[in-house]
């Protein structure tokens, strides 16, 4: 058999070994009870968010229509906020605001997680290594509020300061892990195989090594989703979190003045809607784990 | 079996029947298996993964996992007491004292935060009244028993700090230092290279006559088989397919199954190099067995009432061996 | 000898980490920060008011040269001013840090030994309903945000809507009694956040743990289950334990202060960063980002000594 064809084979082993990891882990995951129902709850969410970007509902969030405060009534679902804004409204477009921040943050920092992790591992060893390990250090012992903070400085008050903060931070867990699984994926034949046929080694990573670290890609994704969610409500809190418009975090930030006067409009709906998906995406993901990762106990 | 006359058996193992809860649904491992075991007397239960051999030992000492493994039926007497069903405290004092096994891997199966010695000790204090010191003194003894060389000296010593042979020789001092009625041996020399399996091996045979055990060797290596065991019981899909004298066994193989494995084995002083004939097919799938003889399905002997029916053991005509099957070799 | 070797050698090997945070914040905090020139003078400036401000908050000289006098101050531990409030940095956090200490302390620990205790519980009963209600509860604790406990918390312990046996801010901590007082519901959120993160995390440490050959031997010689989980599967999964113990020293002490010394209004060194970082006060977040950086190196050297007391395979090379 010629090289090329031995490389051939054994990635075509390596893609059908995927493929069954794939093919167990939906057939796991259709038959995993709880993970479907966190599943179906995750969309539910989703359609609520793409609800307010086709402007079905919600786009009143900002308008002021009612009084200081008002109660729950058939007008106001979920009550008026200090300054009679829809709480309902504000609740639901929240939604879209999570999803926005959770998947912007979550993609981007996949993304660069799997590259930089894919690169150091594939070199490890060398200054490149060493030096994604480096910056990966770094980056994990500034505290994140204050890095947070220092991005939003340089950032002149963008709106995109919090996003810029979270995913600068947020692909270092991922970059490790895929760093680990490509070390050992390395030793692979197909590896040595696509390198015996002298496939420029930059295709190797991003055509042969990448694909088979999708698994733990995906799962980080989703942790990363939760984390950027809640991030995003401690960053309100201290001000530096989603600026024009909307968050589940700036309804709680407003929340923190008006609990100790009675007012928990704000605070009993945000949580829940909050608690709601969060829940349902750490359940969905834990479902995700089990049918990924045989090891995962 | 070549039962000596007027002594009891240390160990009797009757209908022993253990199931598996899996995903895809419930697994019999273990179907049926039963034997008896003399004092001073070596069993080898040979047979390809899978085939129910280490599931078997394990209910032996308890440790079968509950969940998802279940012993469903059948007794273990170990110096003619039921242990099926003991509370764990019994269990746990019977493990160790009256019965020890010895596992494949030396590399991890000793604890790597405790010196050697340490686990020594442990284990003595646990199942005698002995003193620190007296612990101490016997764990340097049964070290020098498996041939450690400078054993004082050895016990301060932490696992990675010794070799696989080594390591392993602690393991059987562990699980000799009780002086147990029965040592479980599952695949003892696997993980080691070729000349130390060899010195482990005699060494264990050595202890046996000491200690005067019964010994149960697991192993797919027949070769060690036929140097150390009296008996010798093949495993198939969860069932003892053939059971005899080893003598009989490599000579005069009944069951077709026990032929084709002691054809594969490779011999070197054949005169010429041919291939090695392996016994077609694959070991069936415990959760879709075949209706009748298990292994009907790539048996060449196989009829149709082979395929239906499940053969009992019974004695082949002619020697001392049990056998499974409707057809054995040299009778048919 | 070997330690101080060894502890030489990692504090030096440290040195790039703490230049790579001291830069990459000082760029971002420092040079691009807000400009504070204003905000300290008066109105209509001169041009020479204008520059003598300018000279004293550093900004006429080049950046290289300002990067190095921040790092001057990490090295002999002075950080100037703070310019909210004119006091040395240096008092401040001397003043702030033992309050935070007092705060943080007792949650961290009780969150980490709660957390050890539910996950061995639930590791030995493991696909069992204990097990189950453990790592459920855990899911729902780690769903609810860090904010959304304190609000609560404070609502139920500390209002007249709850129970009001707590008082809801401040820091006035004359006597052990009072200690208990103003810290009991700031660690009861504290450990609430942290329990289901931990819990999982040991839990899959413990569990993992127990899956080795080694456990097995313990179990085949008869070792009873107390013995088991402390002999073969605690004293085994300590290294992972001391990582994430030792690695959640540095961040908690400023990430996880700030905010419950905010919303309770204690005055530790989280609420002090908080401020100066609605102020814009640099030489305290310089200070804070600085000296969390050292901390992180010395956490590092501590973890890696600690690793070879817990296991004989490590050695200090």
């Amino acid at each position: 058999m010629s090289s090329a064809s031995v490389a051939a084979e054994n990635t075509t082993i390596a893609v059908r070994g995927r493929d069954s990891l794939w093919s167990k882990a939906f057939y796991k995951f259709r038959h995993d009870r709880m993970g479907m129902v966190a599943f179906a709850l995750v969309m539910a969410y989703g359609v609520m968010a793409l609800g307010t970007v086709f402007g079905w509902w919600a786009n009143d969030w900002s308008e002021i229509r009612g009084g200081r405060f008002d109660p729950i009534s058939a007008d106001f679902w979920f009550g008026s906020n200090v300054n009679g804004q829809d709480i309902f409204a504000r609740t639901v477009f929240s939604t879209r605001t999570a999803f926005e921040v959770g998947l912007v943050v979550a993609i981007l920092s996949t993304l660069i997680g799997a590259v930089l992790g894919a690169v150091a591992g594939y070199y490890s060893g060398s200054w490149i290594d060493e030096l994604v390990l480096w910056l990966k250090g770094v980056l994990d012992s500034i505290p994140f509020y204050l890095f947070v903070a220092a991005v939003a400085f340089a950032m002149q008050g963008s709106a995109y300061g919090m996003h810029v903060a979270m995913v600068a931070t947020f692909w270092t867990t991922t970059g490790r892990l895929v760093r680990g699984e490509v070390i050992k994926l390395k030793q692979f034949e197909f590896v040595e195989a696509a390198r015996a046929i002298g496939l420029p080694e930059l295709k190797i990573v991003f055509r042969h090594i990448i694909p088979n670290t999708f698994h733990i890609l995906l799962v980080q994704a989703t942790i990363v989703f939760v984390a950027a969610i809640k991030s995003e409500v401690i960053l309100s809190f201290l001000g530096l979190g989603v600026k024009n418009g909307v968050s589940w975090g700036r309804m709680l930030a407003e929340a923190t003045y008006e609990v100790g006067a009675g007012h928990f409009n704000n605070f009993i709906w945000a949580s829940l809607f909050m608690f709601g998906l969060v829940m349902a995406f750490n359940m969905f993901s834990d479902a995700l784990q089990d049918a990924l990762d045989p090891r995962k106990v | 079996m070549t039962a000596p006359v007027g002594k009891k058996p240390v160990l009797t193992v009757k209908e022993l029947v253990i199931e598996f809860q899996t995903e895809r649904g419930v697994v019999r491992a273990v179907d049926g298996v039963s034997f008896e075991l003399y004092a001073g007397q070596t069993l080898g239960i040979v047979g390809e993964s899978g085939c129910g051999k280490t599931v078997t030992c394990l209910a032996l000492l308890g440790l079968v996992p509950t969940p998802p493994g279940r012993i469903v039926s059948g007794s273990i007497e170990l110096n003619g007491r039921n242990i099926v069903g003991l509370g764990d405290r019994e269990m746990r004092n019977i493990r160790g004292r009256d019965i020890s096994m010895i596992f494949q891997e030396p590399m991890t199966a000793l604890n790597p935060v405790f010196t050697v010695g340490n686990q020594l000790c442990e284990v003595i204090r646990r199942h005698t009244d002995a003193t620190r010191r007296q612990a101490h003194a016997q764990a340097v003894e049964m070290l020098a028993v498996v041939g450690i060389p400078a054993p004082a000296k050895r016990m301060g010593d932490y696992p990675h700090q010794l070799s696989g042979g080594m390591r392993q020789r602690v393991m059987i001092a562990m699980a000799l230092s009780c002086n147990p009625s029965v040592l479980v041996a599952d695949e003892p020399t696997t993980a080691l290279d070729v000349t130390t399996q060899a010195q482990v091996i005699e060494q264990m045979v050595l202890l046996q006559e000491q200690f005067d055990m019964a010994v149960i060797l697991i192993t797919h290596d027949l070769g060690v088989v036929a140097e150390t065991c009296e008996d010798v019981m093949v495993m198939y899909c969860g069932q003892v397919i053939e059971q005899a004298p080893a003598s009989g066994l490599f000579t005069r193989p009944s069951h077709p199954y026990t032929a084709g494995l002691l054809a594969s084995i490779p011999r070197i002083r054949r005169e010429r190099l041919q291939e090695l004939p392996v016994i077609r097919g694959m070991v069936p799938d415990l959760l879709s067995l075949p209706m009748g003889c298990r292994f009907s399905t790539r048996c060449e002997y196989a009829d149709q009432r082979c395929q239906a029916q499940i053969p009992s053991l019974r004695t082949a005509t002619g020697t001392d061996a049990a056998v499974a099957c409707f057809k054995p070799l040299g009778e048919a | 000898m070997e330690i101080l070797q060894f502890a030489l050698r990692k504090i030096i090997g440290g040195i790039p980490l703490i230049l790579g945070v001291t830069f990459i914040s000082f760029l971002l905090m420092v040079y691009y920060g807000p400009d504070k020139t204003y905000e300290l003078l008066g109105k209509n400036p001169t041009a020479e008011q204008i520059e003598s401000v300018r000279a004293e908050l550093g900004y006429d000289q080049p950046f290289l040269q300002r990067y190095v006098t921040y790092l001057r101050e990490i090295v002999t531990l002075d950080f100037g001013n703070s310019f909210s409030s004119g006091e040395r940095v240096n008092s401040i956090l001397k003043r702030t840090m033992p309050i935070s200490l007092a705060v943080i302390t007792p949650g961290f620990i009780l969150g980490n030994l709660l957390g050890l205790v539910l996950a061995l519980v639930a590791a030995y009963h493991r696909s069992g309903w204990i097990d189950k209600a453990i790592m459920g509860f855990s899911v729902v604790g780690m769903s609810i945000s860090f904010l959304i406990v304190v609000i609560a918390f404070q609502l139920i312990f500390c209002s007249s809507y709850g129970l009001n046996w707590f008082p809801s801010r401040g820091w006035d901590v004359y006597s052990l009694s009072d200690y208990l007082r103003f810290v009991t519901v700031p660690t009861m959120a504290t450990i609430f956040v942290a329990l289901g993160y931990n819990t999982r995390f040991y839990r899959a440490v413990i569990v993992e743990e127990m899956g080795r050959d080694h456990v097995r031997t313990a179990r085949a010689f008869g070792t009873p289950p107390a013995q088991l989980l402390y002999r073969s599967v605690l004293k085994n999964s300590l290294i992972p334990i001391i990582t994430r113990i030792m690695f959640s020293i540095p961040l908690v002490v400023i990430s996880g202060s700030l905010i419950i010394e905010t919303y309770f209004g204690i005055p530790g060194v989280g609420k002090v960063t908080y401020d100066a970082i609605t102020q814009g006060d640099q030489p305290i977040l310089k200070a804070v980002v600085g000296l969390t950086a050292v901390l992180f190196v010395l956490t590092l050297l501590i973890t890696d000594i600690l690793y070879r007391v817990v296991d004989p395979r490590v050695s200090l090379k």
